[in-house]
């Protein structure tokens, strides 16, 4: 199958003038990819099996193989409970962020004089809801909502949901607000979707008999359902650089601490990063599976 | 006779319809003709999206209340919205603790220059996974969706290392380097909105320029960047904010020297109050807290006053840039 030299050495070259020029807008992308994400990636995990100490002039690696792993789990007795609680809230405030993004983008979708300083006011969070303003407004209690005292509804949720959930409800309740600012991405990402489906679908049904609410639950919402996974997975991966994210401060805890150190904190948030990546896979297959079932039927 | 009662039922019936009509007209103008046009459709919808906004909101005003109220009204509870005087104290206070000036070049610096280059090599890279023709094209987009998902604390005590290996630490271009070479804060995310625009654009064009003689760089700054407008511009906003609130990141390299206003206000507390060193976290201090949201008031306004300036082109851009699709 070989063929003649002179050949190859043209479709090499056809090749080398094919792709060279999508490397070279490529190039800077890869060359900061190599220096600033798979060293640094390649790095930490190096540093995870390993205990390091930090000696004058560098670091002293130690192997220890997968030793802080395991005490993530069965020594530290503060990691593994932070996670699941951070978990726990994490599972409830993903579906709070995209089912209020998705009622919010509804009534911005309605067509009435002065919407787009409506859609002005609900886009201004993403201005400040990242970082220290935000958590200077936590620090200082703003963003509670006033009925949760006002009508004492703590009790209630612990009767309803109980136990350790109820500190997580309540938890979420008490900064609503705050968690609600983060959804102004995803409500301009819901309204540029409903803006794909065509006007003269919903003319056409109208035609043919169905109320608006018909037409809500038959085509705007599987229209967006696709938005929703994106919502979903946007914001998880928002929430994972919460600024109160415990987490994230044990973290950075263990490392400056002495006994534990730099290798330990990398294994850590490897152990978040897998629990978030698989959080990520999960959803992104039940949307992916769900979605291909309704296709099968239509 | 029967045509007089006749005449009479008839003219009922037609006042009947009248008024049928009358009633019908007035339920389209209440009611609409679908459920979103109508008047009380409208009211409904103005009530909710106005109560609900006052929630949403209600930081910011506690946010501007705070920062208005003097000394006796901050420690008295029973004031609570409206200061019974308004002083400015609080803001001088802020802005001589903040170094405003100085921070404010800063951060701005950061933000706009590191804005700027990722709005380019975002751009480029995008193009690229687009339209180009490029080896292991699949896996490089899985690559770069990858750098999206790891989160920064697991790279950042490597990246330290790096960036004081190459004597970066507390200077502009720790951000301004890896920005440059398409590794800047949520780049990732920024690549695939260009890849999704490049991509929505009919290939004819490219071809009608190329049949003309245009070089591929000719091609896409001439013709493709310009074309991206929309795009450019909201990648550049959201990157703009995004630069300018970050914290976790200027926390690790920009600790001393060249700080931005993230770090001054992280510090605030230690400067308003030398005696409390450490420790000052998360203890609401009554005193200090009119000054606090100063402070916070200080650095959202120059992007606020961004975003009111340029808002209607943003949510248009966003509609059109396909983000979505």
């Amino acid at each position: 199958m070989s063929r003649p030299a002179p050949y190859r050495r043209k479709a090499m070259e056809h090749h080398a003038k094919r792709y060279g020029i999508g490397m070279l807008f490529m190039l800077p992308w890869m060359i900061g990819f190599s220096a600033f994400v798979a060293v640094p990636v390649g790095w930490s995990m190096f540093m995870s099996l390993h205990k390091v100490a930090v000696v004058p002039g560098g670091f002293k690696y130690d192997w220890i193989g997968l030793q802080n792993y395991r005490d993530a789990f069965l020594k530290d007795n503060v990691f593994p409970i932070e996670l699941i609680t951070y978990f726990q809230q994490m599972l409830l405030m993903v579906p709070v962020i995209v089912i209020f993004a998705l009622l919010i983008s509804l009534l911005l979708n309605q067509k009435f004089p002065g919407r787009f300083v409506y859609r002005a006011l609900f886009f201004l969070p993403v201005i400040f809801a990242t970082g220290q303003v935000l958590s200077e407004l936590f620090s200082q209690g703003a963003g509670d909502i006033p009925f949760l005292d006002q009508y004492n509804l703590e009790p209630l949720v612990r009767q309803y949901v109980g136990g350790e959930l109820a500190k997580t409800v309540m938890e979420v309740l008490g900064r609503i607000v705050l968690i609600l600012w983060y959804s102004g991405v995803q409500i301009l990402i819901f309204i540029a979707g409903f803006q794909t489906v065509s006007p003269s679908i919903y003319e056409a049904v109208r035609i043919d008999g169905a109320s608006p609410w018909d037409s809500f639950w038959k085509i705007t919402l599987p229209a967006s359902m696709p938005f929703v996974s994106l919502n979903m997975l946007y914001t998880i991966i928002d929430l994972f650089t919460f600024p109160l994210n415990p987490v994230l401060k044990h973290i950075r805890d263990n490392m400056f601490k002495v006994d534990t150190g730099y290798g330990y904190a990398s294994a850590l948030a490897w152990i978040y990063f897998a629990f978030i990546f698989a959080l990520i896979a999960i959803v992104t297959g039940l949307f992916s599976r769900s979605m291909s079932k309704r296709r099968g039927r239509a | 006779m029967s045509a007089s009662i006749w005449l009479q039922k008839a003219g009922k019936q037609a006042k009947g319809l009248l008024w049928g009509r009358r009633v019908q007209k007035a339920k389209m103008i209440v009611l609409g003709r679908t459920l979103s046009d109508g008047l009380l459709a409208k009211l409904a919808i103005y009530a909710l999206l106005s109560i609900v906004a006052y929630l949403y909101l209600q930081p910011l005003l506690y946010m501007v209340s705070t920062m208005l109220k003097d000394m006796s009204d901050l420690l008295d509870p029973t004031v609570k919205w409206i200061p019974r005087a308004v002083t400015w104290e609080n803001l001088s206070k802020a802005f001589k603790g903040l170094q405003y000036p100085v921070a404010l070049r800063n951060t701005a610096l950061i933000a706009l220059s590191c804005s700027l280059a990722q709005v380019l090599v975002c751009a480029m890279t995008g193009y690229a996974l687009a339209r180009l023709a490029l080896p292991f094209k699949g896996l490089i987009t899985a690559l770069v969706i990858l750098t999206f998902l790891i989160p920064p604390q697991v790279i950042i005590i490597p990246l330290y290392v790096i960036f004081s290996k190459l004597g970066l630490l507390n200077t502009l271009f720790v951000f301004l380097v890896p920005a440059l070479f398409g590794q800047g804060l949520k780049g990732a995310l920024f690549i695939l909105i260009f890849r999704q625009f490049f991509r929505a654009q009919p290939a004819s064009l490219e071809e009608a320029a190329k049949l003309d003689g245009a070089s591929s760089f000719r091609l896409f700054f001439r013709i493709m960047l310009p074309l991206a407008q929309s795009a450019c511009l909201v990648v550049f906003l959201f990157s703009f904010i995004w630069y300018w609130n970050m914290y976790y990141e200027p926390s690790m390299f920009l600790a001393n020297g060249f700080t931005p206003l993230s770090i001054r206000l992280d510090n605030l507390e230690d400067v308003l109050n030398p005696s409390l060193l450490g420790n000052t976290h998360f203890i609401t201090n009554p005193v200090t807290e009119g000054t606090k949201m100063a402070a916070a008031f200080l650095i959202i306004l120059p992007p606020l006053i961004l975003f009111m300036v340029l808002q209607r082109w943003f949510v248009a851009g966003i509609e059109r840039t396909g983000i979505v699709e």
